[in-house]
């Protein structure tokens, strides 16, 4: 039903993705080749070194789940035109309330344990997000700003809580009690933590994409994300969609941050958010802001970070080179004139 | 405890805290007059501050450290700017891509350099000069206790706002400027170059944040991980509750700067988490802008 | 020999579209010369390359005997080219001095913008051609047509000597157009020459001396003025065929009230003056009632809160004799109002859903199983309405890439339904050519035999005259006429321009029917 693109568009929208992906991968060749003493090895471990073992490899696709449901989260938001740039402090929040639940659970059955934690996870990443978007109805206060605001001050009052009345005493490190094990969640790819969340992430997609195209709601969002002005004139409840949006978009992200402690980690430590909800950005405009494309975008990103880690391991050079070649994905991702190469759109004056 | 005794030190030490709020929020409006959202703030502040310390520390000479220091920043701002605005990207995106740009570039630097990721100390660079005035200034009660004895960034930075003042509504650029914003065909209509302005705008917000970058690192002799630490995104905030205006932007600033004067106080009298301290400027922001849009919704009737 | 020579001008878009095919194009000094012809003749493309807003593909441009190459606009103004457009190129925030001189301000010093003398340059010219406008002032203070002074002055600040203007009349009112007029006729005594690019045919018999007819891309016809006999002759050489169609009146108001406003009243904080202020109008079933006036005189308000898209301030609406006051847009679309908005492109459409996006955007629900949309019935649905309104495009295609008339068919396909007992439209032929501006007359006239009553709120009055069965003329957010249209404009030219004049006065604030008498006389002055 959607209005459906030419082939020369969808190709355009490729020749664009494909000179991005070039150029930023142009590039950290050539800062291997200046930084590293081993050049040959080190690209090596950059590019193949992902694959050459299932622990790089499961690691690599399990790196992509949270990159997966913040790019869900930013792709929902960004479809109904509402900006999310609270994303880190959300994934933060939502590893907070899984923790809470499964610290405050006595010891019982692990399914609905880790039913209830993600539950948990979801409601406390929409409430803070709908926040934001509540004051954007209600007021006309800028959401991006405020959301940015509130993230901010969320990931410190979650610092507060792991490194005071969380921290695991056992130890010295900035990390709260672990999680009993019947909460971790099934290991699909030992020995790396590759778990059951990697599926959920594609049901999840799946499930947003039916969601945003084919239901009563997801119209509604995608008009009014379009142009507001003209859902209201077709009688559209636009204050709404200020709102459900960012609460979607949050809880996306708190659900995201909840996997990953149940999944990954096993315990709730200070920074393991690590950028995902900023990596969502990116992952969500290379796929368009579209729930099917953001499985391939999250499996690109985590394949950047894959090889900077596996680089990083083997040779000389430092894990923030992946940084720089994502910085370039984000820089060109969206630069038009890529895309005008294949498809001229001058128009009549 | 008597009110003067802390006080004064409170707001003397705002004076100098605002300082790299408002250089870089003063180069920011100019890119928010031509219409250009610019997150890119961050980014080059920590360019500037990486640059400057470490061509001080390189050159010996503070004046040659903090203009290299600039010059960087300022590479860092044509990259922005040209990707931004030659080749149509989103303004928002490339901003966000210049923050994890330099603080990727920043690191991997530096541990080319340096090999560490961690802090790096310049015991050898000289310190800032202070602006020394007069004795009969500084006797004045008050004021003089809080506007005199800093550093000369912090003058330096309040010439800035002036000479950005007149620039903005005095000059042929800055009217141009601010038309590009308000009204791009019409620009474009008197055979003017939108993009020209635009650009130049770009590389204004690069210079001033330059030098907030500079006056970070050269006062602690050192340089931080991502030191820019959320002043780039404060910066932006200062700009909108400021309502774009230099003078507007001054007094944004001088409310930051007295946030992050108290919090830094509060950490040691008052036994409240280190975090929530940290946190107190964002809660502040998002307070007084909520407070703001109430005010201005109510205002409009809208 | 021409003072000005345009030869083998050729513009080929991007986009296949020949908007130029290799006009020859030639204007004398001192003279007032239209351009006419249809919206996408190109007429407009060939001014913008003339100011160098475009590069031609071939051609050459000469000027009193010598050859010039006008690569942008101030290439133009040196050569003493200017032009006024149609959609003001202005800053609404800059006061009027700032305006004319931005690109080519004075300084002082060096560095300083230096107001002063330019202030001092302005003021004559605008006392020279009696201009009512204060440099002083900011343009958003000014009227539509001072507005358009102003844009004149920036021409004539840069020693314009040969001005373009781009359908100078299309906002302006029959007064304001006289004057227009005036300041055409002095500059021409002053030595300079005019182009008008216009499609306003009664226009361009009464002001210019010579004219060019063109029709899609082509020079079709060169005339002096003087030789063509009527707005009919002028119409067959710009379209190819005869096309005044007299619009069928036929009156017969049936019932009740269909949509009331009493003493409705929208006010903003920070603006003075009320948007509207005691508005008392009522629309019966298979009733047409036209609402005329000035654009920025209440036109948009009205149809904002009529549409339940804007909450007044006092007073109360009703439709079908309850109060609807506080309903909002969807309540009163289940009601029966159908509404087809002036900005089409904003509010009427989602230019980059598809078409059928766009019907079902007020009756989506209807189609619901469990929360999702049944594509194929909604696939039926638009396919239907495609084919009855002869809509040119497929129904999953992005609606911006719609032409113009199209476009507004998808609006009025959604919106004129059975349901509608009430239908609003504003500006309804904005920017479309005849035939469709045609079809949306006939399915307005269709919609009142069925029995629904009609508000149509436009600025141009020349089609409320044609299909309105009573005329409102609001100024200043204000009723200040109620007339019946019952005069016969369509078979006596005289009598239109009569009537129009008449209706003018109230349109510019001359006449008020309804001002309250210890205010007489002070809305009198525009």
């Amino acid at each position: 039903m959607k209005g459906k693109k030419s082939l020369g568009d969808f190709l355009a929208s490729l020749t664009g993705l494909a000179l991005t992906l070039l150029i930023s991968f142009a590039l950290v060749i050539a800062l291997i080749l200046i930084l590293s003493k081993t050049p040959g090895k080190t690209l090596f471990y950059f590019f193949i070194g992902p694959f050459t073992n299932n622990y790089y490899l499961g690691n690599m696709l399990n790196v992509a789940v949270p990159l997966v449901f913040t790019g869900l989260g930013i792709a929902v938001a960004f479809k109904s035109s509402v900006f999310n740039l609270g994303g880190e402090g959300q994934v933060y929040a939502g590893g907070l309330a899984t923790t809470l639940v499964c610290l405050a659970l006595p010891v019982a059955n692990g399914f609905v344990g880790v039913l209830l934690a993600i539950i948990a996870a979801m409601v406390l990443g929409g409430a803070i997000a709908g926040f934001s978007g509540y004051c954007k109805m209600k007021w006309n206060a800028d959401e991006m700003i405020s959301s940015f605001l509130v993230s901010s001050a969320v990931v410190l009052i979650v610092n507060y809580f792991i490194t005071g009345p969380l921290q695991d005493p056992h130890n010295n490190m900035l990390a709260s009690l672990p999680l009993a094990h019947q909460y971790s969640l099934l290991k699909l790819f030992p020995p790396s933590k590759l778990n059951l969340s990697a599926l959920f992430a594609i049901v999840m997609a799946v499930l947003v994409f039916f969601f945003m195209n084919r239901s009563h709601i997801g119209y509604e969002m995608r008009m009014c994300g379009l142009n507001r002005e003209f859902s209201r004139y077709g009688g559209i409840n636009v204050s709404k969609y200020l709102v459900l949006p960012m609460i979607l978009s949050g809880a996306l992200h708190g659900i995201g941050g909840g996997l990953m402690v149940l999944g990954t980690y096993g315990v709730l430590y200070e920074g393991f958010s690590a950028g995902m909800g900023w990596n969502g950005i990116a992952v969500a405009l290379i796929a368009k802001n579209n729930p099917l494309g953001v499985l391939p975008a999250a499996l690109l990103f985590a394949y950047l970070d894959a090889g900077a880690k596996a680089a990083m391991l083997s040779g000389d050079v430092t894990f923030e080179i992946a940084s720089i070649a994502q910085s370039f994905i984000f820089y060109l991702v969206t630069a038009q004139a890529l895309y005008s190469l294949v498809h001229r759109r001058r128009r009549a004056a | 405890m008597s009110n003067s005794q802390y006080s004064v030190p409170l707001v003397f030490n705002a004076v100098e805290i605002m300082t790299p709020f408002l250089l870089a929020a003063i180069g920011g409006l100019f890119t928010e007059l031509t219409g250009m959202l610019n997150i890119a703030l961050e980014g080059l502040i920590l360019a500037g501050a990486f640059f400057s310390v470490i061509f001080a520390a390189a050159t010996g000479s503070l004046f040659l450290g903090i203009t290299m220091g600039i010059l960087c920043s300022m590479l860092f701002a044509l990259l922005f700017g040209a990707i931004t605005i030659y080749l149509r990207a989103n303004v928002f995106i490339t901003g966000l891509a210049t923050n994890l740009f330099a603080s990727g570039f920043t690191i991997v630097l530096a541990f080319q350099i340096f090999h560490t990721k961690g802090n790096i100390q310049f015991p050898n660079i000289p310190p800032l000069p202070s602006f020394s005035v007069p004795p009969f200034l500084q006797r004045i009660p008050i004021l003089g206790d809080i506007l005199f004895g800093h550093n000369i960034i912090v003058y330096i930075g309040w010439l800035i706002v002036v000479i950005a003042a007149v620039v903005i509504y005095r000059t042929p650029f800055g009217m141009r400027l601010r038309g590009t914003g308000m009204n791009e065909q019409t620009i474009i209509s008197l055979g003017l170059n939108p993009k020209r302005y635009q650009l130049s705008a770009i590389l204004i917000s690069g210079f001033t944040c330059g030098l907030a970058g500079a006056m970070l690192t050269i006062q602690l002799a050192a340089f931080v991980p991502n030191i820019s630490s959320g002043r780039g995104w404060i910066a932006l905030v200062a700009i909108y509750l400021g309502n774009r205006t230099p003078l507007g932007i001054f007094i944004a600033s001088f409310v930051f700067g007295l946030a992050e004067s108290f919090s830094n106080y509060a950490q040691g009298a008052i036994k409240i988490p280190v975090d929530f301290i940290l946190a107190l400027p964002y809660l502040i922001t998002i307070a007084a802008m909520i407070l703001y849009a109430i005010w201005r919704h109510a205002r409009t009737g809208k | 020999m021409p003072y000005l020579e345009m030869k083998g001008i050729t513009k080929l878009y991007a986009n296949g579209l020949l908007a130029n095919d290799a006009i020859d194009f030639s204007v004398e000094k001192s003279e007032i010369h239209a351009v006419v012809g249809e919206n996408g003749a190109g007429k407009t493309t060939l001014m913008k390359i003339l100011y160098g807003l475009e590069q031609p593909d071939a051609g050459t441009i000469t000027l009193a005997g010598s050859l010039v190459s006008i690569r942008n606009p101030l290439d133009a103004n040196r050569l003493g080219i200017g032009m006024v457009h149609q959609h003001f190129k202005l800053i609404p925030d800059f006061t009027v001095v700032e305006n004319v001189i931005l690109g080519i301000e004075p300084v002082r010093a060096g560095i300083f913008v230096d107001r002063g003398v330019a202030s001092a340059r302005i003021r004559q010219i605008v006392e020279q051609h009696g201009f009512s406008v204060d440099p002083r002032t900011p343009v958003h203070q000014l009227t539509v047509g001072q507005m358009q002074q102003v844009e004149i002055v920036k021409m004539l600040y840069r020693d314009a000597s040969l001005l373009i203007l781009d359908e100078p009349t299309s906002v302006l009112t029959e007064q304001e157009i006289g004057k227009l007029f005036v300041t055409l006729r002095s500059l021409q005594k002053g030595g300079r020459t005019c182009i008008i690019i216009t499609h306003k045919l009664q226009e361009v018999l009464e002001i210019s001396d010579r004219l060019t007819v063109m029709r899609k891309g082509a020079v079709v016809a060169v005339r002096r003025t003087a030789d063509v006999p009527d707005r009919a002759e002028l119409a067959r050489l710009m379209v190819g065929r005869d096309v005044l169609y007299p619009l069928t009146r036929v009156k017969k108001a049936c019932g009740d009230a269909v949509l009331e406003l009493k003493d409705v009243t929208l006010t903003q904080r920070g603006r003075s003056r009320p948007l509207l202020s005691n508005i008392n109008l009522s629309v019966h079933s298979c009733e047409i009632v036209g609402v005329a006036g000035v654009s920025g005189n209440g036109l948009g308000e009205l149809e904002d809160v009529v549409a339940g898209l804007q909450r007044v301030t006092s007073g109360h609406v009703l439709h079908l004799g309850e109060d609807v006051t506080a309903l909002g847009a969807a309540e009163l679309r289940e009601r029966g109002m159908a509404y087809v908005p002036a900005d089409r492109l904003h509010r009427g459409s989602s230019l980059q859903s598809s078409v059928t996006e766009n019907m079902i955007v007020a009756n989506h629900h209807r189609f619901l199983r469990a929360g999702f949309l049944k594509r194929g019935k909604i696939q039926a649905f638009a396919d239907g309405l495609t084919k009855s309104f002869g809509i040119d495009g497929g129904p999953h295609v992005p609606i911006g890439t719609l032409s113009g008339g199209n476009i507004q068919k998808v609006i009025l396909a959604r919106e004129l339904t059975s349901a509608a007992n009430i239908v609003v439209v504003a500006e309804p032929t904005w920017g479309l050519d005849v035939a469709s501006s045609q079809f949306v007359y006939e399915k307005v006239l269709s919609m009142r035999a069925a029995g629904a009553g009609v508000l149509f709120i436009s600025s141009a009055l020349d089609e409320i005259l044609g299909i309105a069965d009573s005329i409102i003329v609001m100024y200043r957010g204000r009723v200040v006429a109620q007339l019946a249209n019952d005069q016969n404009t369509q078979s006596d030219p005289n009598v239109s321009k009569q009537f129009k004049e008449y209706i003018g006065e109230y349109m510019l604030g001359l006449k008020d029917d309804f001002a309250p008498t210890n205010l007489k006389g002070k809305d009198a002055q525009p």
